[in-house]
């Protein structure tokens, strides 16, 4: 039994345990606030549903690499490789997907499979060559892109219209339901028992070993589902852009990253969730619309998204500071 | 103190990043025999200078577990202001210098106060500063429209690039002098011995009393200054500055700290070690080209050779 003062402040127990998904929610919410107020004055009427199609539809790579990297910065690493199996999936599905359905679905099968297997390799070097993680996907980034130029030297190949409809529909939200299938499947994994591990080496892999959990197994398959992840995120992006390019990938090893960390994952390991992540992938996106329409020069665009990255994150720790030391 | 065996390892992977330079260059031998010829092996090291000014600064930063992730927008402001500020003139050539070194030295030491004091993760807070320092100098120079931007470096500089004294090129006997600097600031000064400390025990430094805080921002501030200091050289050597050239020096300044021996999680390591990785790296690249490999394959090579050296020697052992 918790005496009655623990009880009480069980909320803000529950606030300071999640303080990051708390905040990159107020963030979400902020920036969509401000970007109906900034679209409402110049454009003089309300953003409405080809807005928030196209926003979701120009997220979702980024959605899936931000699922990606959590499962890896979970585990305390870091996957720079992320890039690179985005591009040589773009590249893969602008030569492979064909017209009838069974092809496209057997091509993309095996597009994902690929990822997989490259997140594989990158697992295997870190777990087993005891490598640093950082170095490790440096090495394969480099090696995974030199594949996608290989495969798909020029920009191009075609995208059946269909693909794209299923995937990244122009005209209705649909994909919101990948986002919300997403969200189910982490809620289902961090439960699991390979979720639990995943996080608990992150936390300790000394303690976590020590219980029975077996962190070579656990960080393969962090690396694996990664690989996978950031395949999806590559179908999606040759979906939205309906032809291949094998470098337009390249800046989502960067991007990830910079949506984990607004998602309130710890980089360093074993704290966060993937859904704080997936969120931090939509506010990123935000930000690009309201610069847009508030008209800054688009020369500036990095400036004010690094400052605002800077800012949002020394805010997070300000707040979680302040909620721990209320608790 | 910690024990000599340790320091033995160190050195020990140091010997063994500029075996693996020599021995790309015997590679190089085969391939092209004219690969060899002392000329070509300068025109190798002077390439290499650039890597290994950056490698300068990286060397610092991860020695305390840290990164610098801002290099190459740093390095290519550096490059611009230096062409804009000086009109490519001679006569405003030293002061144009010392103002884009203090540029790269104050955006370093920004990157240290928000480490430092705010907490923010030197991943994020230097990617931050990368985002930061690209916007700045895109939107200042309206995307290299502006009427100062086509300037050459000055001439002066250009020589200091190109030049040639007492049968080595100036370019490598400013990186002999940033490498005994470097040295000498690592292995015989306080700072330095902060520095292992920090990267050994953070906590532990700070209850010894050191200057923890201050020492990081010194770090960052060497980094930055370092990342100006090679767009300076690479101005030099170009004659113009154009954007996007620091792109390939972040992987490859990390590479080849890594490759020299130090440790990323910081408090192992020395610059002689990552002055071999850069060598190493520019060695292998060039042998790449003399192969007529296309890019993709280069692409793929480069990061299956360090693969392969990081698994020589690069190794955590297995106690954690």
């Amino acid at each position: 039994m918790p005496p009655r003062a623990a009880r009480r402040s069980l909320l803000a127990h529950a606030i300071a345990r999640n303080i990051g998904l708390v905040l990159v929610i107020f963030l979400l919410v902020f920036s969509i606030f401000l970007y109906g107020l900034i679209y409402g004055l110049t454009e003089g009427r309300l953003p409405g549903g080809f807005e928030l199609t196209s926003t979701v539809n120009n997220t979702m790579p980024l959605v899936l690499a931000a699922m990606a990297q959590t499962l890896v910065v979970l585990t305390r690493g870091l996957d720079l490789s992320v890039g690179g199996v985005v591009d040589l999936a773009n590249a893969l599905g602008a030569i492979s997907l064909g017209a009838t359905p069974a092809r496209m679905a057997l091509a993309s099968a095996f597009i994902l499979l690929a990822g997989a297997g490259l997140g594989l390799v990158n697992g295997i070097l870190v777990a087993y060559g005891r490598l640093q993680p950082i170095l490790v996907t440096l090495a394969t980034l480099s090696i995974y892109q030199g594949l996608a130029i290989r495969i798909l030297p020029q920009p191009g190949g075609a995208v059946p219209e269909g693909y794209t409809a299923l995937l990244t529909n122009p005209s209705v939200p649909a994909a919101l339901l990948y986002v919300v299938l997403l969200g189910l499947f982490w809620t289902a994994f961090r439960r699991s028992q390979a979720g639990i591990a995943i996080i608990a080496i992150g936390n300790d892999e000394g303690a976590a070993a020590a219980n029975g959990i077996n962190p070579l197994r656990a960080k393969l398959l962090a690396y694996t589902l990664s690989g996978f992840f950031a395949a999806a995120a590559g179908l999606f992006l040759v979906a939205t852009a309906t032809a291949g390019d094998a470098t337009t990938g390249n800046g989502y090893t960067l991007t990830s990253i910079v949506a984990v960390v607004l998602g309130g994952v710890s980089l360093f390991g074993g704290r966060g969730s993937a859904i704080g992540a997936m969120l931090g992938a939509f506010v990123t996106t935000m930000i690009v619309n309201i610069l847009f329409f508030a008209h800054i020069d688009p020369l500036y665009q990095s400036f004010y998204e690094g400052a605002f990255l800077v800012i949002a994150v020394v805010l997070a720790e300000g707040l979680g500071r302040f909620v721990r030391k209320r608790r | 103190m910690r024990g000599a065996g340790s320091l033995d390892e160190t050195w020990r992977r140091a010997l063994y990043a500029f075996a693996a330079a020599v021995l790309l260059f015997a590679l190089g031998a085969v391939v092209r025999p004219g690969f060899v010829r002392p000329d070509s092996i300068l025109a190798v090291l002077t390439v290499a200078v650039f890597v290994g000014l950056v490698a300068a600064g990286q060397t610092f930063v991860i020695l305390i577990g840290g990164i610098d992730l801002s290099v190459p927008w740093v390095l290519n402001a550096a490059a611009i202001l230096l062409a804009t500020s000086s009109g490519g003139s001679d006569a405003r050539a030293f002061s144009a210098l010392l103002l884009t070194l203090g540029m790269g030295a104050a955006v370093g030491a920004v990157n240290g106060l928000g480490i430092a004091f705010l907490g923010v993760p030197a991943v994020v807070m230097t990617l931050a500063m990368n985002g930061i320092m690209e916007g700045l100098t895109l939107g200042l120079s309206g995307g290299m429209t502006c009427a100062s931007c086509a300037s050459y470096a000055p001439p002066a500089i250009q020589a200091l690039a190109h030049g040639v004294f007492l049968f080595l090129p100036t370019a490598l006997w400013l990186w002999l002098a940033v490498i005994a600097i470097v040295s000498f600031i690592l292995g015989a000064t306080v700072f330095g011995r902060a520095t292992y400390a920090i990267g050994t025990n953070l906590r532990a430094s700070e209850l010894a009393g050191l200057r923890v805080r201050a020492t990081i921002i010194g770090l960052y501030a060497l980094s930055g200054l370092a990342a100006a200091l090679a767009g300076i050289m690479l101005v030099g050597f170009g004659g113009q500055a154009s954007l996007g050239m620091g792109e390939p020096f972040l992987f490859q300044s990390i590479a080849a700290v890594v490759i020299g021996g130090a440790s990323i999680l910081g408090g192992r390591g020395h610059y002689l070690g990552s002055v071999a990785g850069a060598i190493c790296l520019v060695a292998l690249i060039s042998v790449l080209l003399a192969m007529n490999m296309a890019e993709y394959g280069r692409s793929i090579i480069y990061g299956v050779i360090i693969l392969v050296l990081l698994l020589l020697y690069g190794r955590e052992s297995r106690e954690s």
